[in-house]
Order: structure tokens, then sequence, then C-alpha cells
């Protein structure tokens, strides 16, 4: 199946390496012909299953035609991180495995499962930012290259309703967007439109806040709880995100309305379908926001432009637009601004052969990554993959954000365990009563929460 | 009338003919040889079925109750910790007031509900039609029925029926002004007022300073969406000129894209609002004239005499319109906003229960009605006719003869009902909004969440699972017995 695929993705591929090396893209990797010889085959495993592993295995096939080793790539879907650990004690480990957990990645390198790296990327490790390496180095060892990032510090907003309310750019700090709130509410636009489902997106939306009132550092302390959650700097991301919430008025629907807003109804509230008329200017997500919007309409252009250099529309049936900002710190903790909450997938090598190394080496240049950017859905933390690989100027920006990230933190809810659905209830009860008391009983059970499911 | 009940019994017993056979041959083979033989062959037809009931129901059990006092991954003995922390976790602590909700409520309705149908059927000319529509829920799948509920239900007017059907009632008793504010999220009339005007009283807004004839007033709202002034006919704000013998003035919209932040001047690309019922009032708060902005928002009182004046832009303007009731909301029918987060997860009934509870009853009443009717159809007529010759009246006859007399059937629906609803999930997975999925959890739909979703929690949600499991037993013994007569 995987050949009849591959055959059917040379084309394609082909035809985006010529796009890539039009571009300019600096291949710092493997020149081909030394390794020409090289052959065998090196066995990979990814999560990514349907197009994002046609696309993987499209960013693939100019290593294979310069190295001449086959790549077997197996699929292990969400589960990979528990299946990789399985095999690493007692199975059939992959040579080389791309995981979507850095502490994994941490604790294999503990026990030694997995190889140190540092003199095979050599140089290469310069390609990442400090805040990359930093995640998967483990005793001044590097054991990690990293292939795909996402960005969860994105706010996303309607540009023609920013147009409507006079907002010529973007806010940079957390006052301006509360600024900027009050002059879109002036404008007759409700300013958010808050996604609240079964709790996840206001956890996303709160440890945004965390991250950019309290820093990297406390939030990844929270995040393994040694932090406690009645910590005075969890009360403050509290009552700064109630600056919001705090203001019924300021959300699509008021509390109620944004208790009925499920993902990715919330979306479309900012970028309706054609026919409808938006009912929000902002909505915070994800990156994946985006194919929701292009899903809404294919007239979405990306950026400040309507199609063909037209103005921005509010009417998605004409020339509508999204664009997003990065979601800012307060002024006082502007130090904190670049810090970005994500998620990515870590390149590491279980064993050392000659073609897991070189693989290791091929993931850790820009090569690969370019061929997936141009493919579309896809950011790359690795600075040498060119701007211009991204097929549009809001994709270039999200992986600007990556790669200029001066601290990367992973979804902290995620590493909560049992507890995860209760840590969404309890910023659900948030959203219904934003009052000092509250917060405080809140903090209180959430504390009793995480004892009780982290097991300290 | 305990004789109509015993008489009434074994005609409505349900009988296991395969159980019945199976001991019958047993005596009947067993006892002419004697000896073991006969049980090691009846044993050996036994096994298959008694290795598959022990392989998908008696190991499970052991397992599931082995792995309540384990940890999350079921590897660590953790003692009785799963259990204190159930009952310690106010949002699990939920889990067990919904079903007592659901227990309490559920299956009494659902069994008056098929009472009241199965008589109705009984009498009523198109029964046939009516039983079909009635029973026709039961052959959707629970999801299906779920997500058609969720949208019956749904908040916003323009989707969900009832909201819908409230909103025309609604905008005909007290129609929405031509401007509406949305009370519920949260918008407030004196929110409107940017420049000019201010909060008057009983929900309107008015000049903030005295005018007098010859005057010209200049009133600036915001927070009106450009869109919806467009529909009313709105035209560039445009100041009138002062009139002698007159008030005059502008109501606009304060707000201009090109300097956003500029309040209070009449800029070119402001509009009017048009449309806009003022009255004048004098000092004592008497009405010294109305009047109607026009498209570009200018508005006159004339011939208004002497003395000062305010003027007022009437409440009726903004009026509300009805913007739905949240059905699959969370917020509580019992007062609760004074208890402790313990207190209130034990004693809040949220409205998301009553919804569901009545998307469920349309669900199963057409079972409850069938089978009820079923015994109906069985009860002795000459019972009765003999009640009624005794002159018993229609009621009577119904309260101290045919509910004795079905009694039986009652109990079977109820029970049955009592333990669908101890189980209940997938109505709950499906029509409750995200945001009601933790105030309407239940105890089948926590030991789904812990044990499958996100990283889960096999202990706690095996511990769950026991829970339920000695819940349903009480049920399932009285089930039994009723089976076995």
């Amino acid at each position: 199946m995987r050949h009849v695929k591959r055959i059917g993705m040379l084309a394609a591929a082909a035809a985006v390496i010529v796009g890539v090396g039009a571009c300019g893209g600096t291949s710092t990797t493997n020149s081909p012909s030394p390794q020409a010889q090289l052959g065998g085959s090196v066995t990979l495993w990814a999560e990514w299953t349907g197009a994002e592993q046609r696309s993987m295995e499209a960013a693939l096939q100019p290593f294979e035609q310069s190295t001449g080793v086959t790549v077997n790539y197996t699929s292990k879907g969400s589960s990979i991180s528990a299946a990789l650990g399985s095999a690493i004690q007692g199975g059939a480990p992959p040579d080389v495995a791309l995981l979507p957990d850095p502490g994994t990645v941490q604790t294999l390198a503990k026990q030694g499962s997995i190889k140190d790296l540092t003199n095979i990327v050599g140089s290469l490790a310069s390609n990442y930012g400090a805040a990359w390496n930093q995640l998967v180095t483990t005793n001044g060892k590097l054991y990690g290259v990293w292939f795909k990032g996402a960005n969860k510090n994105t706010i996303w907003y309607n540009p023609a309703e920013f147009a409507a309310a006079g907002i010529t750019s973007t806010p940079t700090t957390w006052e301006q967007v509360i600024q900027d709130a009050g002059t879109l509410k002036a404008s007759g636009i409700a300013p958010f439109s808050l996604c609240t489902d079964i709790g996840w997106p206001v956890a996303d939306f709160w440890q945004n806040i965390y991250l950019k009132t309290a820093g990297a550092t406390s939030y990844n302390s929270l995040a393994t709880h040694a932090t406690k959650w009645t910590d005075p700097t969890v009360t403050t991301a509290f009552t700064t995100f109630g600056q919001l919430v705090g203001q019924a008025s300021y959300l699509y629907g008021g509390v109620r309305g944004s208790l009925d807003n499920g993902y990715p109804v919330c979306a479309d509230k900012v970028f309706p379908k054609p026919g409808a008329t938006p009912q929000a200017a902002m909505v915070f997500e994800g990156d994946f926001v985006a194919n929701e919007i292009i899903s809404n309409s294919a007239n979405y252009t990306p950026g400040n432009t309507g199609t063909g250099g037209a103005t921005c529309t509010t009417d998605p049936s004409k020339t509508p637009c999204y664009n997003f900002f990065s979601f800012p710190a307060p002024a006082a903790n502007s130090a904190n601004s670049g810090a970005v909450q994500g998620a990515g997938d870590v390149a590491i090598m279980v064993k050392d052969t000659p073609q897991a190394q070189a693989l290791i080496k091929y993931l850790a240049g820009p090569q690969g990554a370019s061929i997936w950017a141009h493919l579309g859905g896809f950011a790359s933390p690795n600075n040498k993959v060119a701007s211009s690989a991204y097929p549009d100027p809001v994709a270039q920006a999200i992986a600007k954000a990556l790669v200029n990230a001066t601290g990367f933190v992973f979804s902290l809810d995620d590493l909560q365990g049992s507890w995860e659905k209760n840590m969404w209830q309890d910023l659900l009860n948030f959203i219904k009563d934003t009052s000092a008391p509250n917060i405080a009983s809140i903090q209180a059970t959430m504390e009793q929460e995480a004892t009780a499911g982290l097991g300290h | 009338m305990a004789a109509a009940n015993t008489e009434s019994r074994p005609r409505l017993r349900i009988r296991l003919p395969g159980r019945a056979g199976t001991r019958q041959r047993l005596e009947e083979g067993g006892n002419p040889e004697g000896g073991f033989r006969p049980h090691l062959g009846s044993l050996a037809f036994l096994a298959p079925g008694a290795i598959w009931l022990l392989a998908i129901t008696v190991y499970p059990l052991v397992a599931t109750a082995r792995n309540s006092f384990y940890d999350g991954t079921a590897t660590n003995f953790v003692g009785l910790r799963n259990y204190s922390d159930i009952f310690s976790t106010a949002s699990i602590l939920v889990t067990f007031r919904n079903n007592v909700i659901w227990v309490l409520v559920f299956p009494f309705l659902v069994t008056f509900v098929g009472l009241v149908y199965g008589v109705l059927a009984e009498r009523i000319r198109w029964s046939t039609a009516f039983k079909t529509i009635i029973f026709m829920p039961i052959v959707f799948s629970a999801t299906s029925s779920a997500l058609v509920w969720r949208t019956i239900f749904d908040l916003d007017p323009h989707i969900g029926i009832v909201n819908a059907t409230v909103q025309t009632a609604s905008d005909l008793v007290s129609p929405p002004g031509l401007y509406p504010i949305d009370s519920s999220a949260g918008q407030t009339v004196n929110g409107l007022a940017s420049s000019g005007v201010g909060p008057g009283p009983g929900g309107t807004l008015q000049s903030t300073s005295m005018v007098s004839a010859g005057d010209v007033l200049t009133l600036g709202l915001i927070g009106i969406n450009p869109a919806t002034l467009k529909l009313a006919g709105a035209q560039t704000a445009f100041v009138p000129s002062p009139s002698p013998g007159s008030v005059t003035g502008l109501v606009w919209r304060d707000f201009s894209a090109t300097s956003p932040d500029a309040r209070g001047q009449v800029l070119p690309d402001e509009v009017g609002f048009p449309g806009l019922r003022l009255t004048l009032t004098r000092s004592d708060g008497g009405s010294a004239g109305t009047a109607i902005t026009d498209s570009r928002g200018n508005f006159h009182f004339d011939g208004v005499g002497s003395g000062k004046f305010l003027v007022q832009i009437d409440a009726r303007n903004f009026r509300s319109g009805f913007t739905g009731i949240f059905w699959l909301g969370t917020q509580s029918l019992t007062p609760t906003s004074s208890l402790n987060q313990t207190a209130r997860a034990l004693l809040s009934v949220p409205l998301v229960d009553v919804s569901m509870i009545i998307a469920y009853l349309w669900i199963w009443a057409g079972f409850a009605m069938v089978v009820i009717g079923a015994g109906l159809a069985t009860l002795d007529r000459e019972v009765l006719e003999a009640a009624k010759m005794d002159g018993a009246g229609e009621w009577q006859t119904f309260r101290r003869m045919t509910m004795p007399m079905l009694a039986p059937v009652l109990i079977v629906v109820l029970v049955t009902m009592l333990i669908n609803v101890l189980k209940i999930f997938d109505i709950i997975l499906n029509m409750a909004p995200g945001s009601s999925q933790g105030d309407a959890n239940t105890l089948a739909l926590a030991m789904y969440n812990y044990g499958f979703t996100g990283l889960g929690n096999w202990g706690l949600a095996s511990a769950l699972a026991v829970i339920l499991f000695i819940l349903v037993v009480p049920a399932i013994v009285i089930n039994l017995r009723r089976i076995r007569g």
C-alpha cells in the first residue's frame, strides 16, 4: 500500500523539491554524491497518518534518493510514546522515532534507552533556538532534533472587523488587547468569541496567560506540580484572565453564550460560512484554527488584504480575510512575550546505525521540513527553513514565532493525568464567576485535585 | 382485590421456556441411571456456555474489582484510595447527584406517561397510528435522538425550536426595540451612552444638559453595529441649525473607524440614528412633546415654550428581545449559590438534567406504553365489568381494579427503566453541550471519561464501575425474583 502511495507521491514531491530549490533553500545536510552508496534501510516511527503521513513521506523523498536508504515508515498514532516505551523494553523498536512529547525524550535519555546526538548533529544544533534544544537536552547532551512544531500562541482576528473599528495595528500587550476589546465593543461588535467546549480551549487560554504572566520556568514548575495551584502566580493569571472574561459584554453572547460555544463553532462566529456575518472580532485557539477558517470558505485569504489586493470584507462570500497576532504579555511582564505554548515532534535515535545517523542529520536540516512546509499544515522550529517555503504570510508568521520562541512550553493540561478533565471543569467554573472568592475557592479545589490526581 | 391480583399474575409472569426445559431434562435424564456420568455429559454441554460466561462476564468483573484497588495504570496497589478520591472530589460527587435525580424522577415519570398512553391508546380511534408514532423514537439510536434534542433545545432561537417558539410568543407580547440590547449577554442601555447623554430613569437615556427653545443638542451613542444602522436606513450624521421656539438636535453613532478614540465630535464618516423615539421632559419629569429621529438622526420639538428641558431617548428603543433560555445550561433549579462547593455538587439540580429527562422520556415512553398496553389487554374483563356492575365509577375502576391488577407490569417497567437510567450514558455525552458535561455527568459517563479518554485512570474508572455495579445489583435481584415468580 505504502509503496503505491509513494509512487503517486513521487511526482508531487519532485515538483516540490524543484520549488524549494528555486526558493534558494540552503542545503546544509548530506550532499548527494558521497552518501549515494550508503544504501540499506532505516525504520521510522511517527504519529502521523493520512494526509500528514503522505506529507512526511514526500519530505523524506530527497533523503531516500540521495542516500539510497529506504525509510520504512510506520504510523503509531497518538499512542506512539507508549508504543515506543514498550518496544524498547521488549520488542522491536525503530531506529528513529518522532515523538510528540519531550517529557518522554527526557525519561528515555535518563534510562539510556536512546542515543546521544550531540556529535551526530554537531553544528546543525544551531538550526534551533536555545529554548528548543534545551527541551531535549539531558546532562548537557542533546537527545533530540525538532522537526514539526505547533503554535498555540495565536489570537485570530477578522481584519475587516478590526478595520471597521479603526484598529490599524494589532495589540502587542495584554493591556492593548483589553483596550482594543473596548474599541471593538464601541464599534458594535462583540470583541471575543470565547471557545469553551468541555473546557480545553479555556485551559489553552488560561495557560497562555499563565505563561505570559509567570514565565516559562514557573509554567513548567506548575505543570509538574512543584508549584502549588494556590500559588500567587496562579491567582495573578486568574485575575488577568478575569480582565477579559469578567466583562460579559466583551464576549459574544455574554457568559451564557460563551458556555454554549463549542469548538469549532466559536471560530465560525468570527469567520463564518458564506451567508452569515461575523458575530465577533477575535477568537483564541491554536494554529489549527486556520484549517477551520479555510474549510468555512475558500474565499478566506491569509493576511490583511483580500483576493487580488481587494479590501477585506466582513461578508464571507466576497473577499474575507483572516489573520492572527501572537498572544501578548502584560506590559509589566514583557520579558515573557517571546514564550510560546505549543506542541512539537522531536526526532530521537534508538539504534545507532549509519542510516539512522544520516536520517537524523537530514531531519535536522531544512530540506525535508521545507517540502512539508510547501504542502501546508506545517510549521518548523528550524531557523534554516526559509520563510518563502511557507505558502502564505500567516503560515510564515506562525513558523517565525516558533523559530524565535525565547521559551517553549507544552500544554500543561495534557501533563495533568487523570485530573485534566477536573481542571477543565474548574476553569469553566471560573468563566461562570470571576470574583476573587471564587478564584480562591477554585484554586483550593485545583490544588486538592492535583494532589489526588498526580499523587504528590 | 387480592384475589384479582393473584389471579392475574400467572398470565403476566414471564416464562423462560429454555430454562424450565433444561431443568426438566436434567431431572428426567439424571435419575434413572444415577451416578456421575450423566452429569459429565451435561457438563460437557454446559462447558462452552460456561467458558464463554467466565471469559466475558466473570473475568472482567473480577479484573475490574481488582483494578479498583490499583493506580491509574493498574500496576501499583493503592488500597482504597480510588474510593476515597471518588467520595471526596466534588466533580465526581456530581455524578451521584445526577444518578439520584435520574433514578428518582425518570422511572416513575416514564411509567406514568406509559400508563397514560397505554390507557389512551385503548380508547382512541386511530390507536395503531398513535402507538406507532409514540413507539417510533425507540427505533432511532439514542445518539441521534440526543443530537436532535440538542438542536431542539438550542440556545439560539434561530436554531432551537423551543426558544424559537418562546421568542415568537414573547415578540407578540413585548416586541424588541429598533436597537435591542442583549441584556443576557451583559449589554446595558447605559453602555450605549457616549457623549452628551447619560443614564435616565427607567432604562432611558437622557441628555446630560438642560436645554431651552432655540438650543441644538448632539447626543452620541456607541456600541451599535453599523450594519444594524444601515438596515434602518441611516445616513451621514448632520447637526441641524438652531430654530427659534424649537429644541433641535442630532442622535448619531459616535464612532468613527478613521479615529476610533474620538468621542463627541460629529465626523464625516459617522451616521445618524434613524427611528429613535424621543421625549422632551420638563424638570418635573412631565412630557412636553415627543419626536422621532429621521434618517440623518435629526429631531425637533416645535413650539416648546419657555423653560428648561431634558431630551430623553425612550427605553423602548433598546428593549431587549427574547434571546433564548439556555435549556442545556447548568443553572440550578434549587437555590445553591450560598452553599460551599461540595454541598452545591450534591444539592443543585441543573436545568440540563430536566431537558435531558424530557428527551429521554420521548425515547422510552413508547416502550412503557407497549408493555403496559400488553398488560392492559390481558386484564380480566369480567372482573372489571363486575366492578362496574357493583357501581364503581370510571376512576374508581381504574384506581381500585385496573391499577392493582396491572401492578406487576408496572413494576417490570419501573425496574427496567431504573436499571436503564442507573447506567445512563449516551444521551448525556451527545446532548449536553461541552460546558454542561461536567454538571450533567453520571457514573457511567465518568467511568468512560476516566477510563477511555485523555490519559485515563483505570483505577478510578474501575472503582466507579464497581460502585455502579453495586448500585445495579438490587434492581437485578428484584427483576430476577419477579422472573422466577
